[in-house]
């Protein structure tokens, strides 16, 4: 990096090596705008961590939250039984309607439901609890129950599982489905026998994501799910769940009783579990990246 | 498969009016009934604009068409249950603090995002890039509800301790970030709520903005480069060019998740009802107010047919801002970027 | 079996046993050729022989492509221009390229052709004079001149590319890499393209690579013939054309495959 006047290159001017820096200064500071989440974060699952480890124990998973602490028990069958439910429901009406627009649906048909699946992923959240506590709560007469958290919530997670089985249907490489129907297939042998092994993986990666925003969702739950220090015994009892847990006590004194540190534990398993889900979505992702590079080449 | 790779041959020509959704190329089969299982499966896949319009049916009905007049946009939000005559439900107060703390938010979240894809695209090695696009994939995944314990509990007191006290006498004299020291008070408030929210956003802004940069032209790239110019100043001159309604559109998608952002912003922003003085001040949002007030609204009729008009005018401007949003965007922009690892981008 | 045609003038650029490999697979297998200073040198060959490969070697845009490693050694006035002091931005100043298809930037006429200008903040008047002689030169200013603050979208497909040759020209290459840049051109526009090459050469050294044999039998001076990465023969383009001395490219000039 002499300055000496090059006869060839003749490259010497001021303007001209402050060109080349700024190119070299970006290069090194601009990623080092990924401090600025990655210290956030870090430091987020540190002190999640650091509050929630100490206390953690078997009782926190076998017993219920009292007055004054107790366990998780109820909240963790409670987000387990929502989720199993709005999994169940958005998984149907998701991948039925990803295929129906991937496979069935005219260009425009398909161009409007992939709309308001990308609509309604964008409605707050707490309008959705309001929408679940009328049309669920109030209007059916159900009051606050697991079945109207469970519907509430899967309306969350239609927009996920549905944009993905749309992908997974719609980008079954081309010769596959020629030699399919060129061999006589019809439609459902078809969606049976070649689109479904195929996009598989790729919807459970959606159904996975799905799952992880369900079980982090808070505001459609809370007037819709009710609360429950026992585990919910039925459809239509009421039911804790974890992410109420943490918004019933994230405020409670710290030198009263252990609330506090039931609602860090609280947070510590659904971080836990987010992780868990991410790395599953990126193991399934991975392996299916390289199969499918085979089927494209 | 005789273009190659590197030619730029097989890009296709640079358009910028790709505004529309592109569907997966119509591709009908020879043969195959396609009646019954098309008639089985359609309704379904209506159910999202159904919901859409469910929740605007669910949500006028619940509000009795309450006419609340002019006063419902004034500063006075004084739900009196008594005296439902001197009452008043005026939103004001909380619409601005949503607009701050969701501007403020955006903004900053927007800046980063752009840097942050940036570096993703041109800058790091791509193992290395593949590994912090998924801690950023990460932050969105953590629940609002988390983030909310952990602004409460453990930003908030940094924040009235160290933070907002330095901010106050250093910055002072800024708009915004003087004023009295008794509103810093707890540390909750506006600077906590939108710092809260920004990380919150960032996420998915990065992911857009990260798929608009990757949908430039290879060849445009090619040819700034080609022209002798540095990588950074392809990125100046024809990325954030090329790709500006692609970055307008993440703002925009940034912008409606932060509008409609309850739980965290609750638990952080300090909930008083009045206009913040400074950005350490208390406040509220739209959306805390109608997470903070629908208990006790169940056994007043008033403030419920206000909290569900609220309801409906935010659920309203978050679908404006979508529309319009989503008007600029070529993909689907869920903003995981684990979805975006599909088998388009592992072909190419 | 591949010796340059005419060991004249210093070559402006050349290249030494140069080979580029993907992975084990070697796309560029030593080739040795030099490019004369002011004449329009051809490659040709059949898809897929590195004809690309080639080029984009010679102004190091091969080192886009991380998948790619390159052997061997390309000199531009003798200087190796992969030596570690050279930088890949000032080599590209001096070795200017146009690809297959026309890659105008969404701006206005003006605005493409300025800017490699731009980069080196110049004068603005000193701008607008280098954009009308690089249009000129281009041979595309008579047809745009009444309005320069069109978007260059707006264009037809052979204006565009020599719109694309004027941007290249504006930064003052002595070398100019084309990459098949006529191929996706009628005749007409192709034609003129030719024509305009041919008034260029007097100024700029050109690398005309062409699937098409008659544009490079009608337009080159020096003929260089790859086939799967070999340099097969390279020699005055008349002489290559009526009387090859290898097989191979006899073959492939009289149409039996490629
Ligand atoms: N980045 C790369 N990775 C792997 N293989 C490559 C890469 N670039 C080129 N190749 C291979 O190297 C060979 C030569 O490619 P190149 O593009 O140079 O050929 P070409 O002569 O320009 O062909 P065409 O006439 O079709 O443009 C081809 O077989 C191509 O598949
Ligand atoms: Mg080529």
């Amino acid at each position: 990096m002499t300055a000496t006047v090059d006869p060839v290159w003749g490259t010497d001017s001021p303007r001209w090596r402050r060109r080349v820096a700024a190119d070299r200064y970006v290069s090194y500071l601009l990623p080092l705008l990924f401090l600025a989440v990655l210290y956030p974060l870090l430091d987020l699952i540190y002190w999640i961590g650091a509050e929630a480890l100490p206390t953690l124990s078997w009782r926190t998973l076998t017993t219920n939250p009292s007055g004054f602490g107790g366990g998780l028990l109820a909240p963790i069958t409670g987000t387990l039984y929502l989720i199993a439910i709005s999994t169940a429901l958005a998984g149907t009406v998701g991948i039925v309607a990803g295929m129906y627009t991937a496979e069935f649906a005219s260009p425009r048909v398909a161009s409007l439901g992939r709309l308001g699946g990308n609509l309604l992923a964008g409605v707050p959240a707490i309008v959705i609890g309001y929408f679940g506590y009328f049309a669920l709560v109030l209007y059916t007469h159900w009051g606050m129950t697991l079945v109207a958290g469970g519907i509430t919530l899967s309306i969350f997670m239609i927009p996920y599982i549905y944009r993905t089985a749309d992908l997974a249907f719609g980008s079954v490489p081309a010769d596959q489905r020629e030699a399919a129907f060129g061999m006589g297939a019809s439609r459902g042998q078809y969606l049976r026998r070649v689109a479904w092994p195929i996009a598989f993986p790729r919807i459970l990666t959606g159904i996975f994501i799905a799952m992880a925003i369900g079980l982090g969702e808070t505001a459609p739950l809370l007037f819709t799910a009710g609360w429950n220090f026992v585990p919910a015994t039925g459809l239509s009892s009421q039911t804790s769940y974890l992410t109420g847990l943490i918004w019933l006590y994230y405020s409670a004194p710290t030198d009263f009783g252990t609330e506090l540190a039931l609602a860090f534990q609280a947070a510590f398993l659904l971080i836990v579990i987010v992780i868990a889900l991410n790395v599953i979505v990126q193991l399934i992702a991975e392996r299916y990246r390289r199969r499918l590079r085979g089927l494209f080449r | 498969m005789t273009t190659s790779p590197t030619d730029g041959s097989t890009i296709p020509p640079a358009s910028e009016a790709s505004s529309e959704p592109v569907p997966p190329p119509a591709r009908r089969p020879p043969t195959g009934r396609k009646r019954a299982g098309a008639v089985l499966t359609a309704p379904l896949s209506w159910l999202p604009l159904l919901f859409l319009a469910a929740i605007v049916a669910v949500l006028l009905y619940a509000s009795d068409f309450h006419n609340f007049g002019l006063s419902f946009w004034g500063p006075n939000w004084f739900p009196d249950p008594l005296d439902p005559a001197s009452a008043s439900y005026g939103v004001l107060v909380f619409a601005v603090g949503t607009v701050l703390t969701s501007a403020l938010a955006v903004f900053l979240a927007g800046v980063l995002s752009i840097g942050l894809a940036i570096s993703l695209v041109m800058f790091l090695p791509g193992p290395l890039a593949r590994v912090l696009a998924l801690f950023v994939d990460l932050l969105a995944g953590i629940p609002s509800v988390v983030y909310g314990i952990w602004g409460y509990v453990v930003l908030a007191p940094y924040f009235a301790n160290d933070l907002e006290p330095a901010l106050q006498s250093h910055l002072g004299f800024l708009p915004g970030l003087g004023g009295s020291s008794v509103e810093i008070a707890g540390g909750t408030g506006l600077l906590l709520a939108v710092l809260v929210l920004t990380l919150m956003v960032v996420p998915l802004t990065t992911a857009l903005v990260r798929d608009s940069l990757r949908s430039v032209p290879r060849a445009l790239e090619e040819s700034g480069l080609a022209l002798g110019a540095t990588r950074w100043e392809v990125v100046r001159r024809v990325h954030l060019r090329y790709a500006r309604r692609g970055i307008f559109s993440a703002v925009l998608l940034g912008l409606g998740r932060a509008l409609g952002e309850t739980v965290a912003v609750f638990m952080v922003i300090g909930n008083q009802v009045r206009f913040p003085p400074t950005l350490y001040s208390g406040t509220s949002t739209i959306a805390t107010l109608l997470v903070g007030q629908f208990d006790s609204a169940f056994i007043y009729p008033d403030l419920l047919r206000a909290l569900v008009e609220i309801a409906l005018v935010l659920f309203l401007i978050t679908l404006a801002v979508n529309v319009i949003g989503r008007r600029f965007l070529t993909d689907g922009g869920l903003g995981r970027i684990a979805l975006e690892a599909g088998p388009e981008k592992a072909a190419s | 079996m591949s010796e340059p045609a005419a060991p004249e003038p210093a070559p402006v650029l050349s290249t030494e046993g140069l080979s580029v490999f993907a992975g084990s697979r070697e796309i560029l297998r030593r080739v040795s050729l030099a490019v004369p200073e002011k004449k329009i040198t051809a490659v040709i060959g059949p898809s897929g022989c590195g004809k690309t490969t080639l080029i984009r070697a010679m102004n190091r845009m091969v080192e886009l492509s991380p998948e790619l490693r390159i052997e061997g050694t390309v000199r531009y006035r003798g200087r190796d221009i992969y030596a570690p002091e050279v930088s890949p931005v000032v080599v590209r100043r001096r070795i200017g390229m146009v690809f297959q298809r026309p890659t105008v930037f969404p701006q206005s006429i003006y605005e493409n052709v300025a800017f490699g200008l731009r980069l080196d903040r110049e004068e603005e008047d000193a701008v607008e004079r280098t954009v009308v002689t690089s249009l000129r030169r281009a041979g595309l200013y008579e047809e745009v001149k009444e309005d320069l603050d069109r978007p260059a979208l707006s264009l037809s497909g052979g204006q565009q590319q020599r719109l694309c040759i004027a941007r290249a020209l504006a930064v003052n290459p002595s070398v100019l890499l084309l990459d098949e840049a006529t191929a996706s051109l009628d005749p007409i526009a192709t034609q003129k393209i030719e024509e305009m090459l041919r008034e260029l050469k007097g100024e700029v050294s050109i690398v005309l690579v062409t699937h098409n044999i008659a544009q490079a039998a009608r337009t080159s001076d020096v003929t260089a013939y790859l086939h799967q990465g070999r340099l097969i023969e390279m020699g005055a383009t008349s002489e290559l054309f009526e009387a090859p001395r290898e097989k191979l490219t006899e073959a492939y000039i009289t149409g039996r495959f490629g």
